[in-house]
């Protein structure tokens, strides 16, 4: 996918995608020239596959694909240094941010990095138990990534210090909780939220 | 006894860097005839100069030397120093210690041998130098614009305006140039025929304006202030002053197919045509080469149909003498054509690019005239091949410009930003179609020119791609650009309708020729040279000869019409004395010894020798010798290297002078 030659046409630049990314960042891509200044000071560029211009720059060209599919998003620590120092006003850390919550629902979207496996997961607890229940999930993470021994020797110390409870405790107002996530669910089918 | 005084200048660090100027000023001044030397840091500035002023009044110097930069620099500042001082200008010269010696040498005690050696040599030179009236030469206050583009119409109202007469000279049959094809410009995108066809309507108005259209310049004869210039007037075939345009004969001709060069090819015309319905004049002209009658003897249409009798088939090219006294040069550009190389050019072609071989595949002012509502589509975006609208357009920057391998390796300059303007043409005329510009930079150095470049991505939706395009190729009824980009870092692909190439300015064809009839310089591109790039930059070389516009190198309008004011204004300089004072370093014969061979009159490239009648007292011819014309004479040498029996002599720069600063070394 990186490498890949890239065809364009009205059909493959995906103007309704960076349309969303814009309306939720509240910046344009658009005013980018490529300057580089986002990358040259971004602390983690050396980690990415696409650095933060090249981010913006397949926007421009409607091309989200290229970077959901790359770990570029997830990699970025949020430090806003790109923000700051843009010439052009473009609120690259935003945009970060609006990738990340598209990327949620995106076809092809990276699952290198088990982010979105971990908030699934995360949600799934609450909604089940009003809390979190933290046994649970490591367990079912380590389970559904494949990794069975991840981090395993990190239960005893935090059983010891209590970190960790081995029994879940239910929150008392469990209809209350269960309202909010069919709202936000009405309204995702409505298109009304993420 | 002579006594010279020797002022040798720092030049801030530049000569006294590697040359020990007061070394150099403690040689000198133990040299014979030399009553004062010193040295002093800038030798150019005020305080410089009444140093020198001083030392002339104080020490009684009779002549003056001022090692320093290349007399081309300041030469005229120390000369009008020493008038002031009251000494006779030509008493003063310059050893160039800069350019030929501090600049080009790293060695400090070499440099300074060197250097020693320059000034002992002037200062053998200045000991023969003799006292030179001025010349001075009338002026003919008329001018001459060469070129009825937008640069020669401008400099033509301006001189006009200010009420000197103008002889504005076009070669095609009307004038309006490149700027008549365009249909909006940048930055403002307001119509170019709007702005321009008023300015050209006040050309042939102009009461001191006498306008020669479909004329070339023959033959320029003379000198600053009093040049002959020979016009050929084409023969146009219909008779200026009895033609009322009415254009019945354009509608009646047989002859509709023959394509317009003013449309770029795509719109066609007739035989006996205007170039574009706003032409002025508006009078036609017949087209010999594609004329029936002039092929076949027969049809004669145009001239039955003339109410007032204007056709005249048997009208002949004519030539016309005028005299001026300035000449500006307006001869404006040409493009780069893709097309198969011309044999001899050194410029390559576009194999890559199909040789433009592929009919969709068009340049810039094809564009133009294809968006201009005046044009042969009325101002819809049409493929030439099949006449539908594009749905996807790709522009090429760069195409010939900035390209050594091709051949050229200028920057066209306005292409960027005629780029961003088309792809605003084709989004306000097809509404769901993408433009895609594939650029290396965008240069857009102008007033509110980045703003326009960014509104034409941010408002106008076109999508810039920073890579260039290595190859087009048909697929069906589609062009294949193969380009990349270089931000993102792989191969890219567009499947388009039509690609538009910002291909590169050049001079017009023929630049060359006609700088050669004026003996103006032009670099190896044949755009012509200023005097200096940066501080003479509308003077040519030769006095008395004026650059506006791009004939010069790439410019855009506003560029343009100020050089071209400037010119005008350099004109009006030039009028503003009745008389012209000249620098009288000219040849002389020595009647007495000149045999009248005439080996100067051949070799002179400004036809300054003349022949002169020496005759005694009851008036019988003697001989017939030599005489060089003071105001045509440019100095030269020429003939003084020539003259067989060594009867020319060119002041300042005499046989004797010359042995003197040998004999000095």
């Amino acid at each position: 996918m990186k490498k890949k030659k890239m065809v364009i046409s009205q059909e493959t630049m995906d103007v309704d995608f960076v349309r969303k990314v814009e309306a939720l960042s509240g910046t344009s891509v658009r005013r980018c020239f490529q300057c580089g200044k986002c990358s040259a000071g971004c602390p983690m560029a050396t980690f990415m596959e696409h650095p933060p211009n090249r981010v913006v720059r397949l926007l421009q060209l409607g091309q989200w694909q290229r970077v959901l599919a790359g770990r570029s998003i997830w990699y970025c620590a949020s430090c806003e240094t790109c923000t700051t120092r843009c010439p052009n006003k473009v609120d690259l850390a935003s945009i970060m941010d609006a990738l990340r919550k598209l990327s949620w629902d995106a076809e092809g979207a990276s699952k290198e990095s088990y982010v979105q496996l971990a908030n699934k997961l995360f949600l799934q607890n609450i909604r089940t138990y009003g809390r979190q229940y933290e046994m649970r999930l490591a367990a079912v993470f380590n389970v559904k990534s494949g990794q069975f021994l991840k981090d395993l020797m990190l239960g005893p110390k935090l059983l010891a210090k209590g970190k960790l409870k081995m029994f879940h405790s239910k929150n008392k107002n469990m209809p209350e909780i269960e309202k909010i996530f069919t709202r936000i669910e009405e309204m995702r089918k409505k298109g009304e939220a993420l | 006894m002579s006594r010279i005084g020797v002022f040798i200048c720092h030049c801030g660090e530049n000569i006294s860097r590697t040359v020990d100027v007061e070394r150099v000023a403690a040689e000198i001044g133990k040299l014979s005839g030399v009553a004062f030397a010193t040295d002093y840091k800038y030798m150019c500035s005020d305080p410089g100069q009444n140093l020198l002023k001083k030392a002339i009044q104080e020490q009684k110097l009779t002549h003056v030397v001022v090692a320093a930069c290349s007399p081309r620099m300041h030469e005229k500042t120390f000369r009008k120093a020493v008038e002031a001082a009251g000494l006779n200008p030509f008493l003063c010269e310059m050893a160039n210690i800069r350019e030929h010696c501090s600049w080009v040498h790293e060695n400090r005690e070499e440099a300074t041998v060197k250097a020693i050696d320059i000034v002992s040599m002037m200062v053998e030179r200045v000991k023969k130098n003799r006292i030179l009236p001025g010349i001075t030469v009338p002026v003919t206050k008329r001018s001459l614009v060469i070129g009825g583009g937008i640069a020669g119409i401008q400099a033509a109202l301006d001189i006009a305006d200010c009420g000197h007469e103008v002889i504005l000279v076009e070669r095609e049959p009307s004038i309006g140039g490149h700027m008549a094809q365009l249909s909006e410009t940048f930055p403002t995108l307001d119509c170019s025929q709007c702005i321009m066809t008023p300015k050209m309507v006040d050309v042939a108005n102009h009461p001191k304006i006498k306008l020669y259209t479909y004329s070339e310049i023959e033959l320029v004869e003379g000198y600053i202030g009093n040049f002959q210039v020979t016009i050929k007037k084409k023969a146009r075939s219909v008779d200026e002053d009895k033609c009322t345009g009415c254009g019945v004969c354009m509608t009646k001709c047989p002859q509709k197919k023959i394509p317009n060069k003013f449309d770029q090819n795509i719109g066609m015309r007739t035989a006996i045509y205007v170039p574009f319905p706003q032409a002025v004049p508006n009078t036609p002209v017949i087209d010999r080469d594609n004329c029936t009658w002039f092929k076949t003897g027969k049809c004669g249409v145009c001239k039955k149909v003339c109410g007032p009798g204007a056709v005249d088939f048997e009208q002949q090219d004519t030539l016309v003498v005028e005299a001026v006294g300035a000449i500006v040069v307006a001869t404006g550009f040409d493009l780069y054509s893709i097309d198969e190389k011309p044999k001899g050019s050194p410029i390559k072609g576009y194999g890559e690019f199909g040789h433009g071989k592929i009919p969709d595949v068009i340049d810039g002012m094809t564009f133009e005239r294809l968006a201009s509502a005046s044009g042969p589509t009325g101002g819809k975006i049409l493929r030439p091949s099949d006449g539908k609208e594009p749905k996807q357009i790709v522009f090429i920057q760069c195409v010939g410009s900035r390209a050594r391998e091709k051949g050229i390796s200028y920057c066209s300059k306005v292409c960027c930003m005629y780029t961003a303007k088309h792809t605003m043409l084709y989004h306000h005329k097809v509404h769901d179609g993408q433009a895609y510009v594939f650029f290396m930079d965008a240069r857009t150095p102008g007033k509110s020119y980045d703003e326009f470049w960014r509104r034409s991505i941010e408002e106008e939706e076109a999508v810039y791609i920073r890579g260039m395009v290595s190859r087009l190729y048909q697929k069906g009824d589609k062009i294949v650009v193969m380009g990349s980009d270089i931000a993102v870092g792989v191969q890219v692909e567009i499947e388009t309708d039509m690609v538009v190439l910002a291909t590169a300015v050049q001079p017009q064809k023929g630049a060359d020729l006609l700088a050669q009839k004026l003996g103006i310089s032009y670099d190896k591109y044949n755009f012509y040279s200023e005097a200096h790039a940066k501080l003479r930059p509308v003077e040519c070389a030769t006095a008395g000869i004026y650059l506006a516009g791009a004939c010069q190198g790439p410019k855009d309008i506003p560029e343009t019409v100020s050089q071209a004011s400037a010119a005008a204004a350099k004109v009006m300089t030039l009028f503003s004395k009745d008389k012209l004072e000249r620098e009288p370093i000219v040849a002389r014969v020595r009647e007495a010894g000149c045999v009248g061979c005439f080996a100067c009159k051949k070799v002179c490239a400004y036809g300054a020798v003349e022949e002169k009648e020496i005759r005694d007292r009851q008036g019988n011819l003697i001989k017939v010798v030599a005489y060089v014309n003071p105001g045509v004479c440019a100095g030269c040498g020429t003939c003084q290297a020539t003259c067989p029996s060594k009867c020319v002599e060119l002041d300042g720069y005499t046989d004797e002078q010359i042995i003197a600063m040998i004999e000095a070394l």
